[in-house]
């Protein structure tokens, strides 16, 4: 135990006068006389700390959070895969880190070779033609995603007002679709766990600009009847969106864009293995067929006698999702990871994330049985049907043996359609090793065991973390 | 169907970051009953699938790598390699060497979002402290844990006037940075919000608060929204702002630089209802523009309107204090297309930046950095404006950047400066002030005196080469 009290906060720390002053060697200078709304009465207050203080409180800090460098982070839908350490070192080079955002557009061109090849090499992977790399996360990206399809109903003259997701969407897709002025309807499954073709094709009318679909799905479930799909949309006049969050499932072995989707978004810490920094930032390029191109955010870099630049001839562009040209330091990570993989290595990534889901969903299966009796893709829905206690207490009790708990209902960033209550979404992710999958399974049989026989002790886990279950209703 | 069918599986070695060895694939395969990866994506209809290797660049080994991206970077001037003025939302400041290094503890950079709080609590500590320190800050009871940047946050505080007050109008100044008021464009408009503009007064450059409160008066607006400093450096008088707002029933956003709140009177001590700021200036690097963090804090009765992340103070099943995300019915993952934003993802590692960086630097040192920054500015803008032939834009009062009128065109005034080393400011957007003229110039701590001099001393030649 530290010297300072685990419960102490950064302002309990205070001591006034504890921090030396910056720039103390400086010529002192008068400030200008301060106008009338000074800051004279009230003090920020800020506390004072000295720096071994406030390194010493946040490296603690540091050491009650778990991570993947801390160990299995098996949370479905999230892809929590190992974060490179050697992408981390290109974020920080001087002439990235140090270049102002309002610097000429000439003196930027390191930026934009990155852009230009980023753009190139995320088209590939998801069969599209034309890429935006500014959008500032996955769901950003769906909003930029949508408001390209609502610029090109507008653009024909035949605005559309709808837009369909799955009933097993993440929760993003509804939002964003909100967010972007349309009304969304919601897509039943079926019992196999896919889209109900037959709701789809009565619901896809004349109003439906796109619909949204995450294949494979929340489920970890590839949707077999993806062309039929596709066509059923087209025929209609509607758009496919490809929401990007399972993308690490398929890489080099079939492209959204192959599969008739129009719009692709990527999250670039799921497939492109940034690290998410407890919640971000991230990056979400968004990816288009040609038809749509001119439609997208700003800005999009071309190559024009050699040089990568910023398109600037973009008259039906839907504008700026953020100010200036986004992550540039997240999205040197992912060029980084697309550049040590190449075309072999991500395609035995994607491999690796799937026969990772089944080898766990086979091992579980007499703990745990998966709800959806097939091979799953990249994540695996199992059921909790069989414990004695709840799927929430058991996901609780793993925490003790430095297991991440899995995505449950109500935890986490997906939602399991019908009544699914007792289920949870597991993700092994394709950077586990076998040792550490093994570990995993022995670990989930041995919490099996104690919800067998010691319901006691499984209610009340954790027990192993500075503090007891919470309780978040209040 | 792929090349490694000709391999022996057992002497296949890992590319890149997978792990798994031909002996692993081959007992994992054999422990489920199958014999090839293959038959896993058996459902995949043939049709579709990819029957060729992507089409990449050769992959590269950790030291190719490292040779390539630092060819790029090299290929980037830098706040570095010249003497740098810039500002319009981003500005160059220094970062005390802890701030790098607490963040890059994989603890904090390799977590999720923390859905599971006890696993979590001290990443959920670190973003309460962001909260409480911020809130402080901007005189604020309320803090979401960031969204992407301050344009986002500002397009996301219009919406929740407009959620709070159930009207679809918010009066903007023109004087908030064109790069804001386009992801305002892109952001509002589709949702069927009107964005009325009003300009500045001539003489001062601060908004014309009889302009709005015409405009308020009529009734039917939601909110005003206000930057200060503005896009020509000027303060506003964010205290004759509120009172319009409150006397008309409109809601008030204002968008501020962080740092001036060491020096002024926080816009929500000053009764804004809410304040958004790029947090930036507070411990991040310029990165080309990316990745910042957008802050928004508001009063208690607009805090359910907030969007994104909140992280409370909960107790165990002990009666032990800890930490929690709260009140995560207005989220995405529970509200759906009733939620309050999709964010899903938004800036936790930069809110763990900012709160590393206000817990360095401590009230003292913050106040004297916030004011070092003002008198150096208030020192450049005089020696300029000294110059024959350059004036000062506005009369209004600034913090560390301030708008001179030049006698030639600013952007050729700009590279000619570039040519001796300075990237010399912004040249200011033509609707905003009538001219090409305008320079946006930014100063902060990191400027000496000596070279504030040098600026002058080659501005002055640059001028009168025209």
């Amino acid at each position: 135990m530290s010297a300072t009290s685990p419960s102490q906060s950064i302002v309990d720390l205070h001591r006034p006068g504890a921090v030396s002053d910056v720039f103390a060697g400086e010529a002192p200078m008068a400030p200008p006389t301060p106008p009338s709304f000074a800051r004279q009465r009230t003090a920020i207050g800020l506390p004072e700390v000295s720096e071994v203080d406030v390194v010493r409180h946040f490296t603690r800090l540091s050491q009650e959070s778990h991570g993947v460098d801390n160990g299995p982070y098996p949370l479905g839908s999230c892809t929590m895969k190992y974060n490179p350490k050697r992408n981390d070192e290109l974020a920080r080079l001087s002439g990235f880190a140090n270049a102002h955002p309002m610097q000429d557009a000439d003196t930027l061109r390191g930026v934009w070779e990155v852009y230009e090849r980023l753009q190139a090499m995320v088209s590939e992977v998801t069969g599209m033609d034309a890429c935006c790399l500014a959008p500032a996360a996955g769901a950003h990206g769906e909003l930029a995603g949508l408001l390209v399809i609502r610029k090109h109903f507008a653009q024909l003259g035949t605005p559309r007002s709808v837009v369909l997701v799955p009933d097993s969407a993440h929760g993003t897709n509804p939002a964003s679709a909100a967010m972007a002025g349309f009304e969304c309807r919601i897509v039943p499954s079926d019992l196999k766990g896919r889209v109900d073709m037959l709701s789809l094709r009565e619901m896809l009318m004349s109003d439906v600009a796109a619909f949204m679909l995450t294949n494979p799905s929340t489920l970890g479930l590839f949707e077999d009847q993806i062309v039929e799909i596709a066509d059923a949309a087209h025929a209609n006049g509607s758009l496919l969106y490809y929401d990007g969050a399972n993308l690490n499932a398929l890489m080099g072995i079939v492209r959204p864009g192959d599969m008739g989707f129009d719009v692709v978004h990527v999250n670039v810490h799921k497939t492109f293995s940034t690290p998410h920094g407890g919640g971000g930032p991230g990056a979400g390029p968004v990816a288009v067929k040609a038809a749509l191109a001119p439609y997208l955010p700003s800005p999009v870099v071309i190559r024009k006698n050699g040089v990568a630049q910023p398109d600037g001839d973009r008259p039906l562009s839907i504008g700026r999702m953020k100010s200036f040209h986004g992550h540039v330091g997240v999205l040197l990570r992912a060029y980084g990871y697309l550049r040590t993989m190449g075309a072999r290595g991500l395609r035995e990534a994607s491999e690796n994330a799937v026969l990772n889901a089944n080898y766990l969903q086979h091992q579980l299966a007499h703990m745990l049985p998966p709800v959806y009796n097939q091979f799953c893709k990249h994540e695996t829905l199992l059921s909790g049907e069989r414990l004695n206690t709840s799927a929430r207490q058991f996901a609780k009790r793993l925490i003790d043996y430095g297991i991440h708990p899995p995505t449950l209902v109500g935890a986490g960033c997906v939602y399991f359609p019908g009544d699914l209550k007792s289920a949870m979404l597991i993700e092994p992710t394709e950077t586990e090793t076998k040792a550490s999958l093994d570990y995993q399974v022995e670990i989930f049989q041995r919490v099996f065991d104690e919800d067998a026989t010691d319901e006691a002790l499984v209610e009340s886990a954790p027990l192993s973390r500075k503090i007891a279950r919470l309780d978040i209703e209040d | 169907m792929n090349q490694r069918q000709n391999d022996s599986v057992t002497e296949r070695t890992p590319v890149g970051f997978n792990v798994h060895t031909g002996l692993d694939v081959q007992a994992m395969l054999e422990a489920m009953g199958l014999h090839s990866v293959e038959q896993l994506f058996a459902d995949i209809p043939a049709q579709v699938r990819l029957r060729r290797a992507l089409s990449l660049p050769s992959a590269l080994s950790e030291w190719e790598l490292m040779r390539d991206v630092r060819a790029i970077a090299d290929m980037n001037a830098t706040v570095l390699t010249h003497s740098s003025f810039l500002g319009c939302g981003a500005y160059e400041h220094y970062i005390p060497a802890v701030v790098d290094a607490m963040v890059s503890r994989g603890e904090f950079l390799t977590a999720y979002t923390p859905y599971q709080p006890e696993m979590s609590q001290g990443l959920l500590q670190v973003l309460f402290e962001f909260q409480v320190l911020v809130g402080r800050l901007l005189g604020q009871e309320c803090v979401n844990c960031s969204v992407y940047d301050g344009a986002t946050a500002l397009a996301e505080s219009c919406w929740m006037m407009c959620s709070a007050s159930g009207k679809r109008r918010v009066v903007v100044t023109q004087a908030v940075w064109q790069q804001y008021r386009e992801v305002l464009d892109t952001y509002l408009l589709p949702r069927g919000l009107q964005l009325v503009y009003v300009g500045q007064d001539l003489q001062t450059g601060m908004a014309n608060t009889a302009a709005i409160a015409d405009l308020v008066m009529a009734g039917d607006v939601a909110g005003v929204v206000l930057q200060s400093p503005n896009a020509l450096g000027v303060i506003e008088d964010v205290q004759a702002v509120v009172q319009v707002c409150q006397s008309n029933n409109a809601l008030l956003a204002v968008c501020v630089n962080p740092l001036l709140c060491g020096w002024l009177e926080a816009p929500g001590t000053l009764g804004a209802d809410i304040v958004v700021c790029e947090g930036q200036p507070l411990g991040l690097p310029l990165s080309a523009g990316g990745p910042y963090v957008g802050i928004i804090a508001c009063a208690k009765p607009l805090e359910r309107y907030l969007p994104g992340r909140l992280v409370g103070r909960v107790h165990d099943l002990n009666g032990k204090l800890g930490y929690a995300l709260v009140k995560e019915d207005r989220e995405q993952h529970v509200a759906r297309d009733r939620a309050t934003s999709h964010i899903c993802s938004n800036q936790a590692l930069n809110a763990i930046r900012v709160a590393i960086y206000l817990a360095c630097l401590g009230e003292r040192n913050f106040m004297r950095i916030a004011q070092m920054n003002a008198a150096k500015a208030a020192q450049l803008r005089e020696s300029l404006t000294a110059l024959v032939g350059v004036k000062l834009l506005r009369s209004g009062t600034h913090f560390n950047e301030f708008a001179v009128e030049l006698p030639m065109d600013a952007a050729m005034f700009c590279t000619r400066m570039r040519d001796l080393g300075f990237f010399a400011g912004v040249p200011i957007d033509k609707a905003l002030v009538g001219h090409e003229r305008g320079l946006l110039i930014a100063v902060t701590e990191t400027k000496s005196l000596a070279d504030l001099q040098v600026y002058v001393k080659h501005a002055c030649a640059c001028l009168q080469e025209s």
